[in-house]
């Protein structure tokens, strides 16, 4: 039997019972569609949330005061027996290859100008911050790299917060009150919509060191730091901890890098993609037992014809590829007919719904299409064998 | 024909093919449980998740500094504010008939030492209320003792592992400790509780309020806690607590109160949104069974022929027949259901053994879905079959071997 005869004897027998090869494809299809269109989907979302991550950029290190932390925030932010302070942000800016550093105090209070009020969030950061967590001014400057100990009231708001306070009107020169001091207004930002879960544009930002009166706060909540990129992660974690222990008499704080969380985050996303898609391999298993079926009942119906063909002198193993293709052909038929099905919606939604994240990964789809065909050849071996082991004799009889 | 004769038909010719049965049963059986048991987990994250804000306490008000105006916005969690929420504003907070306790807290980071050992710990400053409101357990000795809150005495409550860590085998309770640069006698310690929404109760350090402000040189409060009478108290405490703190701050808002309630039902919603989807998802492959049975009967359909011009010769008209195999997809679906929930149900059983933690149990809904939808696969997949068995010719039917 040469791979012609092989070939022209498996789809034609698929071909013969249409409608039955059909059915049992259509299983196999539901399911591929199914676990190609919920890896896209968990895909997709993977990929929004890191892409929400590194619109900070990736080369970053958070430092927060306080060694525990729970609920993966630093407790040390609410209060601590040694603050981080300006001066600490100073000295780890010396640093080698630390382009910069930007400290952080969050706070909320009571913003009016122009006679309107509002309750927002304000920011006390440096001169640094658009260039360390990538943001962009729209109109003005951001507040300039002042002393510390000297800052000028410099405001610049959030694109948000103008709309509310300004309107259409400009902004720049105008004064601001933030909690009863006045503010100069030098800059606003781009608008850069909600980044997880934080309003980045209902904001005011102001001179840290100005924060921290308005607060009565002593000591920072976080300290950002800015590395060249290349530059070995390890080797700067290590020179931010030397230099603050030396501060500190001891390790009182708690050093996170952008790199670590995007792993945590990448890899827990990784599982929940993989998961999703196990799920749907599920109707897989249904549709395998489908196609054991169909074939157990192939078997059962062709009797007299795998008769003749033993007697022509096919041999065992000839039986059992033949059979065994059949059931492989199926699923495969299966398979592809769920890929371009799985596509197609993906797309769809991809059209109809550009808010739902959707990403195809051609890793995904290639291993969808290879487990249908292994779930063809494992359920056509017990049916096929059967097939190979008939008496050719007592299967001519069977007429 | 009655419907016991057609029941009587339909078991026979499903017994008369064993094994093709038996694969179908498999089938339907597979996607049933899987709906169960997938249920039966996002149920029991639900419950968990449920109970353990309950155990937080009952009728709760947070009440947090700072107000953002962003509608839709996050609460302002980690903020500071220029004006204080402060200790007399939690005393005023008392006055009235829709509050029972009043809890205020503080959190920080700081050294705890015993003995030459430290150890980083939270910080909580509290009041005697606390207890009452979070339902602690003491493990030995006792809680903050009652008192004026602005005269503290200089006593902590430490959690089962930081005692552990600190103290090993030896006695705490009476020690003397450290923390910060400060000294306290150790009067209680906590039952070990573990995790309990990702606040570890075993790591903290609790003393009164006061003392945890002049310790973190800070004078806000980071929250207060106001425990509600009864569940319809709560909305007039949530306008008690605004309208107080609103004369005492110059007539301005500028906190934010959250009830426990509807952080409740936000998780309940989203748990719920996701047991329903991977419930869905492996409703799919009800779907799939659904489709093997109909390419199983129409097969039948093929091989019965005889059977059925027989049948039609005797002079059932075309509506028995087709009631004859859409009986018999109805049975398979069934039974398949069957099987599977004594399948799923049996699977969470062993869930339950392995994790006495989780409360995992299928919701009604998800069981009653699971069958509804196996049974109405079946049927409506066993329509085309049904119908062509009904329009064969008998006399064709019954030529034909």
């Amino acid at each position: 039997m040469i791979a012609r005869d092989f070939i022209r004897l498996t789809v034609g027998s698929v071909i013969a019972q249409r409608l039955r090869s059909f059915l049992t494809a259509l299983g196999i299809a539901i399911g591929i569609t199914a676990v190609v269109l919920l890896t896209a989907i968990g895909e997709g979302i993977h990929r929004y949330v890191l892409n929400e991550f590194t619109q900070f950029g990736t080369n970053l290190v958070a430092v927060q005061p306080g060694r525990s932390t729970t609920m993966g925030a630093s407790v040390g932010a609410f209060g601590n027996t040694r603050p981080l302070t300006l001066e600490d942000a100073a000295a780890l800016k010396r640093l080698p290859r630390v382009v910069n550093v930007e400290p952080v105090i969050a706070g909320n209070a009571l913003v009016e100008a122009g006679g309107r009020q509002r309750r927002t969030n304000v920011y006390g950061v440096g001169s640094a911050f658009p260039e360390v967590f990538n943001f962009s001014v729209a109109g003005g400057r951001f507040l300039p790299p002042d002393d510390p100990r000297a800052a000028r009231a410099f405001a610049v708001l959030g694109s948000q917060l103008r709309r509310e306070l300004f309107g259409d009107a400009n902004p720049l020169g105008q004064t601001l009150r933030v909690g009863g001091d006045r503010y100069r207004i030098i800059g606003v930002m781009d608008s850069k919509g909600q980044v997880l879960g934080f309003d980045v544009d209902d904001t005011v930002y102001i001179p840290a060191a100005k924060a921290l009166d308005l607060f009565a706060r002593d000591g920072l909540m976080e300290i950002d730091v800015l590395y060249q990129a290349g530059a070995n992660v390890d080797e700067i974690v290590e020179g931010v901890r030397r230099v603050l222990s030396a501060r500190h008499g001891r390790e009182d704080f708690t050093l996170v890098t952008q790199q670590q969380m995007l792993e945590v985050l990448g890899s827990v996303l990784d599982v929940l993609t993989f998961a999703v898609g196990a799920l749907g391999g599920i109707s897989l298993l249904v549709g395998g037992v489908g196609i054991f079926t169909i074939m157990t009942i192939a078997v059962r119906e062709r009797t007299p014809e795998i008769g003749l063909l033993r007697a022509l002198g096919a041999r065992q193993g000839q039986v059992l590829a033949l059979f065994l293709g059949e059931a492989t052909v199926l699923a495969a038929i299966g398979g592809l007919g769920g890929l371009l099905l799985g596509l197609g919606i993906a797309w769809l939604l991809g059209v109809a719904l550009p808010a739902l994240p959707v990403h195809i990964t051609w890793s995904y789809v290639a291993s969808a299409e290879l487990i249908a065909a292994a779930v063809g050849l494992v359920a056509g071996v017990w049916p096929a064998r059967r097939a190979a082991r008939l008496d050719p004799v007592e299967a001519l009889r069977t007429e | 024909m009655t419907l016991h004769d057609r029941l009587r038909y339909a078991f026979t010719a499903l017994r008369g093919a064993r094994l093709r049965t038996g694969l179908m049963l498999l089938a339907m059986a597979i996607g049933v449980a899987a709906v169960v048991v997938l249920s039966a987990l996002g149920e029991g994250a639900r419950r968990y998740v449920i109970g353990e804000f309950s155990s937080l306490g009952t009728h709760l008000l947070i009440v947090l500094p700072g107000r953002n105006e962003t509608t839709g916005g996050a609460p302002p969690l980690v903020s500071e504010t220029p004006r204080d929420l402060s200790l007399d504003d939690a005393e005023a907070l008392k006055r009235s008939r829709h509050v029972r306790l009043v809890a205020p807290i503080n959190v920080g980071a700081a050294t705890v030492s015993f003995g030459g050992r430290d150890r980083d710990g939270v910080i909580m400053g509290a009041t005697h209320e606390l207890y009452e409101v979070r339902h602690f357990k003491m493990g030995q000795g006792r809680f903050l003792p009652p008192g004026d809150v602005h005269h503290p005495q200089p006593v902590a409550v430490l959690g089962a592992r930081l005692r552990r860590e600190l103290f090993g085998s030896q006695p705490a309770l009476g020690a003397r400790i450290r923390i910060g640069d400060r000294r306290f006698h150790v009067i209680g310690v906590l039952q070990e509780q573990g995790q309990s929404l990702g606040m570890n109760t075993d790591d903290l350090a609790i003393i009164p309020v006061t003392a945890a402000q002049s310790l973190f040189n800070v004078t806000s409060l980071f929250r207060i806690l106001v425990e509600a009478p009864a569940r319809e108290a709560i909305e007039p405490a949530r306008r008690h607590i605004i309208a107080t703190l609103r004369a005492r701050h110059d007539g301005e808002e500028d906190v934010t109160v959250i009830t426990q309630e509807s952080v409740l039902a936000t998780f309940d919603r989203i748990l719920g949104a996701l047991t329903m989807t991977v419930a869905g998802i492996a409703a799919i492959s009800l779907v799939v069974a659904g489709v093997l049975i109909m390419n199983v009967m129409l097969v039948a359909v093929a091989q019965r022929t005889a059977e059925i011009g027989l049948l039609k010769a005797l002079g059932a008209p075309a509506r028995v027949i087709q009631r004859l195999f859409l009986t018999e997809a109805a049975l398979l679906s069934l039974l398949g259901a069957a099987i599977g929930l004594a399948l799923g149900q049996a699977a969470t059983l062993l869930l339950r053994q392995l994790y006495p933690a989780l409360p995992f149990g299928a919701p009604l809904w998800a069981i009653a879905a699971a069958v509804l939808v196996a049974l109405v696969t079946g049927l409506a997949f066993g329509v085309l079959p049904a119908r062509r068995a009904s329009r064969l010719d008998p006399v064709q039917a019954l030529a034909r071997r």
